[in-house]
């Protein structure tokens, strides 16, 4: 087993704490290592892989990736949380860094050049609930953690919005994205109706976690 | 923000991405409130991760961010490089390392040349939010 990045300079009343659904997603990626070493073993053509965490949040996900998974990938957080940007820079640098990763403040991934991610990976606000986060009463109090956790009615607001960018999103020669999901989010459904666009998915793997049953989606294009 | 992310990012504004005009994003016009200021960082230099970031770099977008942050130096066209272990290719590597991933725009602005909106980068962070349509 791969160490879990460090994150004890993180303030948790401020950023979403490495939970079991974060612990879920490192020991999936660290079976995934095959598979991601394979793909991205010949970077002739096109160059080091651009790995872009989707709501970044603490930071371990992608600072473990950069450190056990591939190491010479180039890597991006993003985050609306400003107190999330901040804090996934300090723990890439904490965790011995990597030569490039930055954090952009955006909602989901609006600033990025289409068509440019290789590795997208999202563990989403998944969290089925009345409400989303609100931005505006987010900044008046500086809680930010319900946009980490929300995610509306079937808790797919957000997923959704990401599965329908998820085209425009991921390169096109080898792309990759692995997303987070609860069993009230119905993967399987997800995934049929992903399978009908085009995309090949792969479930993982899953595990339940008290009264929840989590999985980890893989979305290539055929 | 490093220098490199100039070249993975554009206007955020929906309008703007169907045209040519929403990258690279402009450091010509920075604000009094919010004055550019540059850092060095320093990251380990590795010949072969510069190399294999070379294919991944828009190079007319790099020469444009690199010009008006007040860098010259880069060749017009992209170099075409067989072997980065090669001891003829090991300054433009090391001067590439040095612009690309170790420049930290600290703080500063860039602005569409759509749309004219000017996005902010404070304490290394560069902020994409849009007012008024930020979460639907």
């Amino acid at each position: 087993m791969f160490p879990t990045p460090s994150t004890s300079h993180a303030d948790y009343d401020k950023v979403y704490e490495p939970s079991e659904d974060t612990f879920l997603f490192l020991d999936l990626l660290q079976e995934e290592l095959p598979f991601l070493q394979r793909r991205f073993s010949d970077l002739s053509i096109l160059g080091s892989p651009l790995v872009l965490e989707l709501g970044s949040g603490s930071g371990v996900v992608v600072t473990f990736f950069h450190n056990h998974i591939l190491p010479d990938a180039l890597f991006l957080g993003t985050d609306i949380n400003p107190e999330a940007c901040k804090t996934a820079l300090e723990t890439s640098k904490v965790n011995n860094g990597t030569r490039y990763f930055d954090v952009l403040r955006t909602n989901i991934c609006d600033s990025l050049r289409p068509n440019s991610i290789d590795v997208l990976l999202f563990n989403p606000p998944y969290v089925p609930a009345d409400t989303l986060g609100s931005y505006e009463s987010s900044v008046k109090s500086g809680d930010w953690l319900d946009f980490a956790l929300l995610g509306g009615e079937d808790g797919m607001r957000i997923t959704n919005v990401v599965l329908d960018q998820l085209d425009n999103i991921m390169s096109r020669e080898r792309g990759v994205a692995y997303i987070l999901f609860c069993f009230r989010n119905k993967p399987d459904e997800v995934s049929q109706a992903m399978r009908a666009k085009g995309w090949t998915v792969t479930k993982i793997g899953e595990r339940k976690v008290r009264w929840e049953i989590l999985s980890i989606l893989r979305f290539e294009k055929e | 923000m490093k220098l490199l992310t100039a070249n993975f990012v554009q206007c955020s504004v929906k309008a703007c991405s169907a045209t040519p005009k929403c990258f690279p994003l402009h450091f010509d016009q920075q604000t009094a409130d919010v004055p550019l200021e540059l850092a060095h960082e320093d990251v380990d230099f590795s010949p072969e991760f510069v190399y294999n970031m070379l294919p991944r770099i828009d190079w007319p977008a790099l020469t444009t961010t690199a010009r008006e942050l007040g860098n010259n130096m880069l060749p017009e066209t992209k170099p075409e490089i067989e072997n980065p272990n090669a001891p003829e290719h090991e300054q433009l590597l090391r001067d590439l390392h040095t612009l690309l991933l170790e420049t930290q725009i600290i703080q500063g602005s860039m602005r569409c040349e759509n749309c004219g909106h000017i996005y902010f980068i404070r304490d290394s962070i560069p902020n994409f939010l849009l007012p008024g349509h930020l979460v639907q």
